[in-house]
Parts: structure tokens; C-alpha cells; sequence
């Protein structure tokens, strides 16, 4: 009986895309700013900020997802507002990467594009989701 | 006011502008007010001018090229035209590369940086930083230690490599030495393992002598030289006095210590040379250091005298054998050569007995040196040393009258060939030892009998006319650096037949020797390593339960 589950479907295949792709992500971005630091002039003061920022978002990714799928499947809304909460964050931190970072290249463009897409998406799921659960 | 002024004078003395405008900027206008030929992006040139160009030295004005967009300005001639005209064109050019840069926040990170202007504030501070021989690209991390003299920790000097700077207390074994021009610098350190010899100009004067300390036998041995868990003292070999007409007289007590002194208008004790001689294990350990003086006297006249040094490293235990190489033979030092002394049976039956070849100076390959009065009776023993690599041919005339006998004539002339000793075998590589009996080459002798007549008598003369050696050298070894290895040495004496003169005449012969080096190296081959391996095992039970 469809009507009794209030899960989202969508929501739970897009986390696992999204845990998928963050993973490709990272290390993109990590071997990119290991080849700009070779390749072009990367003093340290500017090196570190953009590492930190990487890392960062890393650590949140974690708690994020599993409080998405936590939520989602236990349909309890509170896990769920709180993956929200932490999206807010990766997103500001991602944006940073897409516009403040030392050496943009197209790449990065490309890649941080892609992942603020699925956040927003994602974000956009949750919100319907707790809607769901509230109601 | 004087803020303003302060403004001013600051306004002046920055730099311009850099330049950035990819249509302004123009490398090939080199002639201020003038067109110069072939530059299309000279502002300086008029339609007339661009007429007479043949093509355009400066295609393309264009900034990085790493990032993914930017304005580039293209010169181009278009000759189809009558007359010929320029064609300047600003496009953008567009990097299709996924790394190209989009954007940057790091100013400094596509322009050069624009040189600190020295003003009165900041030039201390630039002269810190700028002022040296040397100064790094990151003058923030680094901290530029000018004091390299300093001795690092006693179990740090144990061991010695080649041409590391012998220590002592204060800081290196010294070694005078001339830089730049003749005169002495003391700041020269003597490399361990380095034979070095040095003659340098030190300026003197009578009056002040005892007060110059080159000129003191303790500035020389003063400190003590560092290794492994003591100190090695210097101690003084021998002293050698040289009076002012060059007479030199060895002191038979050379403990007592002799400092400059004047006396009678003279300075005497002075030192006029040094010979060091370190001692060290095989490990790299300086176990003895002694130093043996050349001390003289100077006259009111001189300004200035020469000093000459010397230093040498021996191996304990062992006599010092110079080598020709190490291992392979260097070109121009001697072939080594030695013989096989009498009573030991052929090398062959014994392989692991050692034998010992004596390898003394006197018995080195040496081949007839030519004199100045080319005669061979009158020149017998001199002899030139064969030098690796270099071909040499020397000679000699001989005067033959009818009243020589033919035998000692052949004997005399193969002693003037072959020399007193001629040796028998010769050292593959320049540092083989004697008791290596498979380093060792023999000498193969051939004889060659040049028969003028092809029907002559039994009981015709030859003599020997000419010696070439020929020796055989490979390459061996890697193939980056390559050594060099004799292989085969031939000894060839070509005889003459010597007919009978009539009495009263005289013939006159010449009589050759020569030596020749010949590369035999076959062509080298590179091998390369062997590609790796990987050895995975699954467990037996790895595809339980299917299997």
C-alpha cells in the first residue's frame, strides 16, 4: 500500500548518488590542488585555507548523509531538518571552492557546479519529505 | 608640508606601471622614435613602412596561456594587397584544456612582482636581504646563515668522504693556496683524499716578521685535527733548513720548535713550505696527521715570498703506489707493468697463487726517447714513460760501419728498443694489484723478418729496426661511465737483413719505436631491468562455497 509509506524514493537514490559522487569529488579536487601546487605558484598562506575548506566539508559529508538516510527511512523529521542544517553548510563551503579558491580552473568550475546541483536537489527532497512527515 | 613633500618624493620614485594591455605591449619595438624593420606592432612605423615589411617577426601578443580565456592581439602582413598592409586583429583567444585557469584570487599569481623601490626607510632591511653573494627565493622560510664555519658535532667528523673539508678545532685544516691572483689565501681547506700542491706570493716584511703568523711554524700545527673520538695532533716531521744562496740542510732534531725571529737584518725560521702527510684507515678515519717544514730566511730587500704547500693522504699500512686509474685507466697516466719473478711456475697451473709482480717505477713500459743528437749508440737509457692513450713514435739514427759485428750489433739494438727491462705483463685496469694475477695482461712478442731477398743465406744478419707496440683497450663497465681496459698488448720488433758494407763505407739506418692505443670496444648495448612482478595467490578455499 503506496499511500502508507511516506519514505521518498527520489530523495534516497539522489543520497546515494550524491555519497557516490562526493567521493570522486574529493579526490579530484584534492589531486587538482596538488597539481596546482606544483605547477603553478601556490605560497602556503594561500594553500592552507583551500586545504582546510576541502577537509571540512569532507568531515560534514559524513554525519550529513547518514542523518539523510536515517530520516528519510525512519521517517523522523528531526534527523532530517538536521541533514538540512549541515547542507546549508557544504553548500556556503562549496561555493567557496567555486569562487574564492586560490586557482579556479575549469575543472573546478565543473565539478562544483554539478555537486551544488544535487544539493539543491537535494535540499528541494528534504523539504518535501518533511513535509511529508509532519503532516 | 612636509607630508606632502614625502607624498611627492614617494610618487617619484615608485616603478611605472607594468604594462598588461596585450595591444600596447610590443617586444620587437627596440628603437625608441624609429620603425623597426619586420615589427608589426611597432607604434612607430607608418602604412609605408608596413609596405616594405616581408613578414611579421611578432605574430601574436598574448598573456598566459593558462588561462582559459583571454584577449591576444594577432599581427598579421596581408601581402595580396597592393601595396602590402598590416592586419591587426584583437580576438580572444579560448584554452580548451579542462585545467586552464577560470579565475584567480591570488594577485601576484599571473603578473611579475614589482621590485621594492629602495627608499631611506626600507634600505637596511633590503640590504639584509639583497646585499649577499647569494640570496634565496623565499626569503621568509629561510633564515640565511652566513657562518659557515661552523664545526658540526664530533661523531659527525668520524668518517671522512672525498673532498670533504678536513677539520680541526677551530675550523679546516688550511692550505694556502693562490685565488684569483698569486697571492695567499688562507682560507683555502684541504680536502680529504685530495693530493693538492700549492705555491702562493705572501707579502713579508722584516721588521714585522715575527708578528706574521703565516710565517710561524705553530700556525700550521696549532690545531688539532678532528676524527672519530680524538683529536689528531699535528705532529712535525722533519725540518729542512734553507739558507739564502738555496742550500737546504735537514735539522737532525725536529722536536724543538723554531719561530721567526729577526736577526742580523734577516728574518730566519720563516716558513717557506709545508708538506702535510695524513694517515687514514680504509674506513675514512684520520688516524695520524704529520707535517715536515721548509724553513727559511728572508732578507731587509724582499717584499714578498714565495710559499708552496703540500698535502697527501696515505693508507695505513700500505706504500703508496700511485695509481693510472681507478678503475679504469685515465688518459696520460703510465701503464703499469711488471714482471713475473723467476722460480714461480706458469699462471695457468696456479690460479690462486698469488703472485707477486713487482711494479717499481724502473720497470715500467717505457719506449725509446728521441734525443737531440739522434744517434742510438750514444743515447742508450733514455726512456720515455708510455702513457695511456697517447701514441707515441720516437727514433733514432744508427750509423753502421763495416767494421761491426752482426750479434752484438742485434743485442745492442734490441736493448736500445726494448730498454733494460722489459716487462711482461701489463695491468688491465689502473688500479690492479699485484696479487691479482687475472688483472694482468702479457706482453705477446712477435718477430718479423723483413727479407729483402727472398733467396738469402742461412748465415745473413738481422738486426731489429723497429718496435711497435700495440695495445688493445675496451670499454668496460656501465654505460654512462665507461672504463677503460687493455685487453691485448703486442709487442712487434721487425728485423732487417743487414748486408755486408764494404770496408771503409757506412750506412746509415733509422731505427723506430712506436706505440699505438686502439679502441676495440664492441658497441654498447643497453639492458634494462627486469619488469616486475606481481605474485598473487588466492587462498585454496577463496571460492568456497562454490567450489
Amino acid at each position: 500500500n503506496n499511500s502508507s509509506q511516506l519514505s521518498s524514493l527520489p530523495l534516497h537514490i539522489l543520497l546515494h548518488v550524491n555519497g557516490v559522487y562526493y567521493i570522486f569529488y574529493f579526490s579530484a579536487t584534492l589531486a587538482m590542488i596538488i597539481y596546482k601546487s606544483q605547477v603553478f605558484s601556490y605560497p602556503d598562506d594561500f594553500l592552507a585555507p583551500d586545504l582546510a575548506v576541502l577537509f571540512l566539508m569532507a568531515i560534514l559529508e559524513v554525519p550529513r548523509l547518514y542523518l539523510g538516510f536515517k530520516g528519510n527511512l525512519t521517517e523522523a523529521e528531526a534527523p532530517l531538518g538536521l541533514s538540512l542544517g549541515l547542507t546549508v553548510g557544504s553548500v556556503l563551503l562549496c561555493v567557496y571552492l567555486l569562487l574564492w579558491q586560490t586557482y579556479v580552473l575549469w575543472a573546478d568550475v565543473l565539478l562544483n557546479a554539478v555537486l551544488l546541483s544535487a544539493y539543491g536537489l537535494e535540499s528541494g527532497l528534504k523539504v518535501m519529505a518533511i513535509a511529508a512527515f509532519v503532516s | 608640508p612636509a607630508d606632502t613633500r614625502d607624498a611627492a618624493q614617494a610618487r617619484v620614485r615608485s616603478a611605472p606601471a607594468p604594462v598588461t594591455d596585450v595591444a600596447r605591449l610590443c617586444v620587437c619595438d627596440l628603437l625608441v622614435a624609429q620603425c623597426d624593420t619586420n615589427c608589426c606592432c611597432d607604434p612607430d612605423c607608418s602604412a609605408e613602412d608596413f609596405s616594405l615589411f616581408t613578414t611579421c617577426s611578432v605574430p601574436v601578443v598574448i598573456g598566459d596561456s593558462q588561462l582559459c580565456s583571454q584577449k591576444a592581439a594577432v599581427y598579421s602582413l596581408d601581402v595580396e594587397a597592393n601595396p602590402p598592409e598590416r592586419i591587426f586583429k584583437l580576438i580572444d583567444q579560448v584554452n580548451p584544456s579542462i585545467f586552464c585557469i577560470h579565475a584567480t584570487n591570488y594577485k601576484q599569481a599571473l603578473y611579475l612582482k614589482s621590485p621594492e623601490i629602495p627608499t631611506a626607510k626600507n634600505f637596511d632591511q633590503l640590504l639584509e636581504k639583497f646585499g649577499g653573494a647569494t640570496f634565496s627565493a623565499e626569503p621568509d622560510s629561510w633564515n640565511l646563515d652566513t657562518d659557515a664555519q661552523n664545526p658540526p658535532e664530533a661523531n659527525e667528523t668520524s668518517r671522512y668522504e672525498y673532498g670533504a673539508p678536513v677539520q680541526t678545532e677551530d675550523a679546516f685544516l688550511r692550505l694556502p693556496s693562490p685565488v684569483v691572483s698569486s697571492w695567499c689565501s688562507d682560507a683555502n681547506p684541504a680536502g680529504f683524499l685530495v693530493n693538492q700542491a700549492t705555491k702562493c706570493i705572501r707579502s713579508v716584511s722584516v721588521e714585522k716578521c715575527d708578528s706574521i703568523q703565516a710565517l710561524s711554524m705553530l700556525f700550521y700545527i696549532n690545531s688539532s685535527i678532528l676524527a672519530s673520538v680524538f683529536q689528531v695532533n699535528i705532529t712535525v716531521q722533519s725540518v729542512v733548513v734553507q739558507s739564502l744562496n738555496g742550500m737546504r740542510t735537514l735539522l737532525s732534531s725536529s722536536e724543538v720548535l723554531r719561530l721567526p725571529m729577526v736577526l742580523d737584518e734577516l728574518c730566519i725560521n720563516a716558513v717557506l713550505g709545508v708538506n702535510y702527510h695524513i694517515t687514514h684507515t680504509d674506513t675514512g678515519e684520520i688516524i695520524e696527521a704529520a707535517a715536515a717544514f721548509v724553513l727559511g730566511a728572508i732578507s731587509r730587500e724582499a717584499l714578498s715570498i714565495e710559499q708552496s704547500f703540500e698535502i697527501s693522504f696515505t693508507q695505513e699500512n700500505t706504500q703508496p703506489v700511485p695509481l693510472s686509474g681507478n678503475p679504469g685507466y685515465v688518459v696520460g697516466l703510465p701503464v703499469r707493468a711488471g714482471f713475473q719473478p723467476q722460480g714461480y711456475p706458469f699462471p695457468a697451473a696456479f690460479p690462486f697463487a698469488p703472485l707477486a709482480l713487482s711494479s717499481n717505477k724502473h720497470s715500467q713500459l717505457t719506449i725509446l726517447h728521441s734525443t737531440s743528437t739522434q744517434d742510438c749508440l750514444a743515447a742508450q737509457g733514455a726512456r720515455a714513460p708510455v702513457l695511456f692513450g697517447y701514441n707515441m713514435i720516437s727514433g733514432c739514427k744508427l750509423r753502421i760501419t763495416a767494421a761491426m759485428k752482426c750479434q752484438p750489433l742485434a743485442q745492442t739494438l734490441l736493448d736500445v728498443l726494448k730498454g733494460q727491462s722489459f716487462p711482461e705483463y701489463v695491468a688491465s685496469f689502473g688500479n690492479s694489484q699485484a696479487q691479482d694475477v687475472l688483472d694482468w695482461v702479457p706482453i705477446t712478442q712477435l718477430h718479423i723478418s723483413e727479407q729483402m731477398i727472398p733467396h738469402s743465406l742461412q748465415s745473413s744478419c738481422q738486426i731489429p729496426v723497429s718496435l711497435g707496440i700495440e695495445v688493445k683497450w675496451t670499454k668496460y663497465g656501465s654505460l654512462v661511465n665507461p672504463q677503460a681496459r687493455i685487453v691485448n698488448v703486442t709487442a712487434t720488433i721487425t728485423s732487417t737483413t743487414l748486408k755486408q758494407l764494404p770496408s771503409g763505407r757506412e750506412r746509415i739506418i733509422p731505427i723506430t719505436s712506436s706505440v699505438v692505443f686502439t679502441d676495440i670496444s664492441s658497441p654498447a648495448e643497453p639492458s634494462y631491468k627486469a619488469w616486475p612482478t606481481i605474485n598473487i595467490k588466492l587462498p585454496f578455499d577463496f571460492f568456497y562455497p562454490f567450489v
